[in-house]
């Protein structure tokens, strides 16, 4: 107890000195900036106090994570099963003749047996590829070009993932027909609408199973009937859903299947598809060459990667239970918070029919970009990390018919295994300073404040 | 990181596996691994804490020293590659 209390005076006296010294040291730091190289701001900068510059912002630390759609840390646990395959065990798991080449294969296979059985599927049915984007690829047009000569259509929806959109884009050019099913303002699509839109010609349904932006669970078990009974392949995007959400491929009646690995706490560049075999589901493959994976993807199969995609799915099938719940706890933390400290805070997307991990918020009255400019100690996102660098709202939203202002406004708060109740306090702490700070500023605040409409305001135009 | 506290295996055993993975969970260098190790190790434990049927204990047991064992392994991995930058989460608490 003695010792705490000696510390504890220790530590304020040291606070009073370092308060007295501050000024002298930012201003010293202030003039190392500016004589520094115009080179070095680009570049990744440790400062001399402690701090980091990158791109011209100065952060004095690491900012706290919260953009797990973009991509997840990878899991000790999964590293710890990657390394040996860097190591010692290099083989190439395609070579028969030697020891190299059967212990990488085992390993390969092991890594299929545990993909599998996180989506209750055959191994057999498991396709290793670079990620989620090759697997919606080799989906989307991989088997309309298989069947070409019968199906002519697509059914896919407006909050798809750009990968998957731009796959279809791709077959419209060459003559297919693409139907792009709206969605409702929760985010959800319309089931009557999606079965009255397949045609006698339709070879394929594609909806995303979490949205990877507002975090939409679509209704699978009710997707899959439908497309059954209609005859119709069903492929989902499955990346944001792996591992978060149970996936039974049998239940959900899906034909193919798109998943990653670095949203589930894997390593990057590596993906899985899963093609249905009763009945059989055929694609045209992308890659031609050695005939890997039985021919529908050629190229030598990353073994250190695919070891730590089966480890980081055998793991999310252990810890499902376990995330889910905290997670969930974390996220009421979060959304309570910043409801009990700011008005016009509205949620995108369904809240029933949601991932829990994922919470998209647009704040009323402030400009979007500012507040994640100014939110530069906490790593959040407004939409997808692939569309983050324009500056047009998502397209998500606008789906959702979002209006235009309020989706500039959004924030994408993104919750993981390893978030803690601290940085969620912190993050909330951050946020409402910030909106509090901009709304200050801002004169249509003020205006709604002394009950003016902004709507109703006719502004002139120049 | 699961494991199990069994009154089948000596209470002192349990114990010591507890200590040891909250010993190595606070060696990690990174924030967010150093707190979950230690939280799902704690939340393993309490998990745990009612198993009577003996094999499930053992089975939690090993599962505990094997998890051990790799947070030993990682524990250095992430020390040797610790940015130099802190977690701001690490700065502003002290």
């Amino acid at each position: 107890m003695a010792g705490r209390h000696v510390a504890a005076r220790l530590a304020r006296s040291c606070r009073f000195r370092l308060a007295a010294l501050r000024p002298l040291s930012s201003a010293s730091a202030a003039v190392a900036a500016e004589s520094a190289l115009p080179l070095a701001e680009t570049t990744a900068g440790e400062d001399r106090d402690g701090g980091v510059t990158m791109k011209g912002v100065r952060i004095s630390g690491r900012p706290l994570y919260l953009d797990m759609q973009a991509t997840t840390p990878v899991d000790p646990r999964v590293l710890d099963a990657m390394m040996p395959f860097f190591l010692s065990r290099y083989g190439n798991p395609h070579s028969r003749t030697h020891l190299y080449g059967w212990e990488s294969d085992q390993a390969v296979e092991v890594a299929r047996a545990q993909v599998a059985a996180l989506i209750n599927a055959n191994p057999k049915e498991v396709f290793f590829t670079s990620g989620a984007t090759e697997s919606n690829n080799v989906s989307v047009k991989g088997l309309m070009h298989f069947y070409r000569n019968k199906k002519r259509h697509v059914v896919t929806t407006q909050t798809e993932h750009k990968c998957v959109l731009d796959s279809c884009r791709h077959l419209q050019q060459e003559g297919f027909d693409i139907t792009y099913l709206p969605v409702q303002k929760d985010g959800l699509i319309d089931l009557q609408r999606l079965a009255d839109s397949i045609r006698p010609d339709t070879g394929l349904v594609s909806v995303m199973a979490v949205n990877n932006e507002i975090g939409v669970v679509q209704p699978m078990e009710d997707i899959g009937r439908i497309c059954k009974k209609k005859g119709v392949f069903f492929h989902t995007d499955a990346a944001q859903a792996l591992g978060k959400i149970p996936i039974d491929v049998d239940r959900m009646n899906i034909s193919l299947m798109s998943l990653s690995g670095h949203k589930i706490y894997g390593p990057k560049g590596v993906g899985a598809l899963y093609l249905r075999r009763r009945p059989r589901v055929r694609v045209e493959p992308q890659m031609n060459g050695g005939g890997q994976e039985r021919g529908i993807r050629s190229g030598t199969v990353p073994t250190p990667l695919v070891v730590g995609m089966g480890a980081a799915c055998e793991l999310a099938k252990k810890e499902m239970e376990y995330d889910g719940n905290r997670i969930e706890a974390l996220q009421d933390r979060l959304l309570n918070g910043i409801r009990e400290k700011l008005d016009g805070v509205v949620i995108n997307g369904s809240m029933e029919h949601r991932y829990a991990g994922n919470l998209n918020i647009s704040f009323a009255y402030v400009e979007g970009e500012s507040l994640l400019m100014g939110l530069k100690e906490v790593a959040v996102s407004s939409g997808s990390a692939c569309t983050s660098a324009s500056l047009e709202p998502s397209y998500v939203l606008r789906a959702l018919g979002v209006e235009e202002d309020m989706a500039h406004t959004s924030i994408r708060f993104g919750i993981g295994r390893f978030t803690t109740e601290a940085e969620i306090d912190r993050a909330v702490e951050l946020t409402v300073k910030q909106v509090e700070k901009l709304r200050d500023m801002s004169p249509l605040y003020e205006m709604v404040k002394e009950g003016i409409d902004i709507r109703s305001i006719q502004w002139t135009q120049h | 990181m699961a494991s199990a506290v069994g009154s089948g295996l000596s209470r002192a055993e349990a114990f010591s596996l507890l200590r040891s993975l909250l010993r190595t969970a606070a060696k990690f260098s990174d924030y967010n691994i150093r707190e979950y190790v230690r939280r799902r190790t704690i939340d393993g434990f309490r998990e745990n804490r009612g198993l009577t049927d003996p094999s499930a204990i053992a089975s939690a047991f090993s599962e505990g020293r094997s998890q051990l064992e790799i947070a030993k392994r990682q524990a250095v991995v992430y020390s040797i590659y610790a940015p130099q930058v802190k977690n701001i989460m690490e700065l502003n608490a002290s």
